[in-house]
Parts: structure tokens; sequence; C-alpha cells
């Protein structure tokens, strides 16, 4: 087991966003965590790095426990995070962003291996690379952040909403990649409200509704199942 | 004349060899934690006052004494990140209640001084090696004027790659442009920070001690106009921009300099005027200073 949450609950000040989440990834998994805006998912995001910290549970990476670990640490340990809203750094160079996602990677070859890879997985990073990333277009600036949370080489990524905001034929291409990037080895926690892409990628997901865990299991079962297609498909 | 204003053009090369200093130390803090560290002409101060301490009443050497006073201010500037501004930025502090903070640790800083040394000028100790003067074409130049200029430029080079290339360098841009998503890729934020207060307090330190040694005197509020000065720099040169401050350091120096070599000399306590109807005019026409500003605009004002 990868990584696992096992009832955790957690919050804001005093109020409560998750209650007894039960949340496992394997290596080698894409699973998905769906539910509609203000469910959690963000806030089960920021509990797994150490934003938030739990109210109760335990939260394992390699059966180690992470619970009081700061966001920079779990880079270390192999996770690693792109937020919602791509989150680049707009003052930096497409090629400095990157830099900044290999900031723990000591050797140099090991650093320009990963430059490769980036540039191989997103050739337009490549073309792009001294231009000012606040100046690339969203589409752009999302495989700038996925790009950048991979160059730590981690074993678990985490995607924060990557199809937000972005045009249709753009997101497949993207979606494609992130199929790519899991078959070459990354196990991927991906959090996305458009549930027919995220079911169509991932092998297993989690439903999460005001803060709960509704459903879960293999998508190709959950896509078929009435209750997700009426609330979550539009289909009646 | 053109001798004269010659003349004043090697004092305003030191003069803005200092502000240089000072403006890229406030510009990295302000860049890094979004916080302008009003303490920060009293960091030049303790560079400088306690060269001073440390040569005549410890009788150590200069050199020693100087890099002692460095390291003084650097812990100087550290105490102050820990004790001023982490926790009020930790709470979550509003923008306001922090200038105040910034502002008071200023005054602290100054009058502790104050306490245990009067305000009297003090003589700047200054080694007899540095005395050297130079004459060419009818103009004086000291050794120290060259000392100061030169050690200037090689820093601020040093500075310029280190914040364009070093890894260090970039995680601070990155950590001054959004520090929660530099914590997303590893980077320990709070560590960069203490880092930028290092170096601004280093450059602080020397700045210091190029003061004393280019007008000789110190004293406790000796950092409160060149403070401000080094500010106004630090601004006009699009704030968070390093080699803005840096070039900007300079315009405002020998500005400042020459403005009031060429007044008649009733005019002179008019000198504080030029720098900010300078800031004036550069703002009304170039907002956000002569170069690109280095910090996040959440939001602008109509963007």
């Amino acid at each position: 087991m990868l990584l696992s949450m096992d009832n955790v609950s957690t919050g804001y000040g005093k109020a409560q966003v998750l209650k007894n989440i039960n949340i496992n990834i394997e290596k080698g998994e894409i699973v998905a965590l769906i539910g509609a805006n203000g469910a959690g998912k963000t806030t089960t995001l920021r509990c797994i790095n150490g934003v938030i910290r739990p109210w109760e549970g335990c939260i394992r990476l390699n059966n180690k426990e992470i619970n009081s670990l700061q966001p920079f640490e779990l880079v270390s340990l192999g996770i690693s995070y792109c937020p919602e809203g791509r989150e680049i750094f707009g003052n930096l160079t497409v090629f400095e962003n990157l830099k900044v996602g290999g900031y723990l990677v000591k050797k140099r070859d090991k650093l320009n291996s990963n430059f490769d890879w980036i540039y191989s997985l997103f050739p337009i990073l490549k073309d792009r690379r001294n231009q000012i990333a606040g100046s690339l277009s969203g589409g752009e600036q999302q495989m700038l952040a996925i790009s950048r949370a991979l160059m730590s080489n981690p074993m678990l990524l985490f995607l924060d909403e990557p199809s937000l905001g972005l045009a249709p034929v753009v997101v497949e291409n993207i979606f494609a990649t992130i199929q790519q990037i899991n078959s070459e080895g990354t196990s991927i926690l991906l959090v996305e409200q458009n549930v027919i892409l995220a079911l169509d990628i991932a092998n297993r997901a989690y439903v999460l509704e005001k803060g709960e865990i509704r459903l879960c299991g293999e998508c190709k079962e959950l896509s078929r199942s009435e209750y997700v297609k009426n609330s979550y498909l539009g289909i009646i | 004349m053109f001798l004269y204003l010659l003349q004043q053009l090697v004092n305003a090369i030191s003069y803005g060899s200092i502000l240089g200093l000072l403006a890229v130390g406030y510009t990295m803090i302000y860049g890094i934690l979004g916080l302008i560290n009003f303490a920060h002409g009293e960091i030049f101060m303790i560079g400088a006052f306690t060269c001073y301490l440390y040569v005549k009443f410890l009788k150590i050497p200069w050199f020693i004494a100087a890099l002692l006073a460095i390291t003084t201010s650097v812990i100087a500037g550290l105490l102050l990140e820990k004790i001023a501004y982490r926790p009020s930025i930790k709470k979550g502090s509003s923008v306001l209640t922090i200038f105040i903070i910034s502002f008071a640790a200023s005054m602290f800083l100054r009058y502790l001084f104050m306490l245990f040394f009067t305000d009297e000028r003090k003589a700047f100790p200054i080694p007899a090696f540095f005395e050297k003067m130079y004459f060419v074409n009818g103009v004086v130049i000291g050794l120290r004027d060259i000392i100061i200029f030169t050690t200037t430029i090689i820093i601020m080079i040093a500075i310029s790659y280190f914040v364009k290339y070093s890894k260090l360098g970039i995680a601070m841009r990155a950590v001054s442009y959004d520090s929660k998503t530099a914590n997303y890729m590893g980077i320990n934020s709070t560590l960069i920070i203490k880092t930028a207060f290092v170096l601004g307090s280093v450059l602080a330190g020397i700045s210091g001690i190029e003061y004393g040694l280019s007008f000789g005197i110190v004293n406790p509020s000796m950092g409160f106009n060149p403070g401000l000065t080094g500010f106004i720099a630090a601004v006009l040169g699009g704030i968070g921009n390093v080699p803005g401050a840096m070039v900007a350091g300079f315009i405002v120096g020998i500005g400042e300099v020459l403005f009031v070599a060429m007044l008649p000399s009733i005019y002179s306590p008019l000198r504080p005027l030029f720098v900010w109807v300078l800031l004036f005019f550069i703002l009304f026409l170039k907002p956000t200073g002569l170069f690109r500003p280095n910090v996040k605009f959440e939001g602008g004002w109509g963007e």
C-alpha cells in the first residue's frame, strides 16, 4: 500500500470538512477523487500534504505515519503536488520553474535526464523554456505545473483539478500524457470535477460528498452505477 | 565649477554605492516577505556603530572588527526576523500591523543604542591604510572611495549572479512570488526567508561600514536618513528587483549629491527634498518603478 488515509477527520478552525475518510492508493494506480464543489476534495489533498492537520485518524505513506510532517518534507518522501489553479511561478521562466521543481534533486545528470523526460512529454515546454511563465497560455501553464511536479521524480503525484479552465482539446492532450506518466511508473491521485474524464482515465475512484466517502470502487463499475449516472453524469 | 562638480561626483559615487547596497537589502526582504523592514536602517547603523565600538573599546584590529560588526548585523537581522516578524506573519497580521511593528523595531533599536551611548556623534575609526589620497587632474580621490566603489560593484555582480543563476537564488525568487507553492516543491520557505534576512543584513552591515569610512562619523540615529533614502531607491528600482535596486541606488545617491552641489549652499537643507521629488516624478510616469518588480500582485488596481 503506497498511501492510506484511515478514518481521517479534519476541518478549518471549528468547521469540520472531512468525516471519517478512508482512502487507499496502491502502487501504479490512478485513483480519482471526484465530487462537487465544496465536497472536500482539495481539503483531502491539503490534509495529506500537511497544510492542515488531521483531527483524527492516520495518514500513512509506505506504512509510515506522515500526519505531522510539513509540506516541504513530503517531497523528499516521494509525494509531489500539482496545485489547483496551476500556481506556477509567474515571475520565473519555464526552465526556472522546472528547476525549482527539481530543487531536491542532488545529482546533476539525474536533473538533466528529468529535463529530457519532461521535454519529451511536453515538447512545447522545450520550445518555450526561456519564456516567462506568466505569459504562457492556460494549457501550457497546466503542462508546466504538472512537469514541475514531476521534476522531483515522485512516487505519487497529486493532480488537483488539472482540467479546470482549459479547452477540451487541450484537456484531452494533457490527460493522454497523464496516462503516459502513469504507465511509466508514477502513481497518481487525481482530484477532478470533470467526472467523465476522471472515470475514463482512473483505475479506481472515490466519490466524496459533503466531506464523506459516498461510494468507491473500480471506475468501470462506477460509471455504470445509477447513482453516479444520475448525480454526476446527468444521465437520467 | 566643473572641477567642483567632478569632486562632488567622487563623493556621489561613494554615496551611491552605500545607498545601492542598502536598497538591495530592502528590496530582497520586501520581495521575499512583502514587508518593508524599516529597521533595515538600524541594521546599517549597527554595522557601523559596532565596528566603532569593537575598535574603540575592545581594541580589536580594524579588519577583524569590521567582520565582527557585519556578523553582529546578521545576528540583529535574524533576531528581528524571529522576534518581530515571524510571529506576526504566522498569525496572519494585516499589512498595517506589520508596518507598525517594523517601525517600532526601528525605534527600539535606535533608542536602545542611544540609551547606552547617547546620540553623540563619534568618530569612525579609519585605518591609516585607508587614508591615502590621490590627486588626479585637480580632483581628490581617496583610496577609500575607490575601495568602497570596487567592493560595492563586486558585491553587486556577485549578488546578481547569485539571484539569477544559483539554485538558492532561484528558490528565493520562487518564495518571493509564492511561498506556499514553493513549499510544495520541497523548498523550506522559512529557511529561505532567513537566508534573505542574512544576506540583506550583510549588505546593510557592509553599507554601514562604508558610510563610516566615507563620512567618518557614526551615531545611533545615523540609520534613519540613509535607510529612508535606500528604501526609496528600492521602490524606484521596482520593488523586489535586485539589479533594479542597485541601479536605482546609484541614481538616487549620485543625483542627491549632485543636486545639492549645484544649488547655492543656502538650499542645502533641502537635500532630502530631491529624493522625494524624484520618487514622485518617476512613480508618476512609471508607477511600478523603473524596472519590473518581483512580487505577485494579487489583483491589481483595475488590472
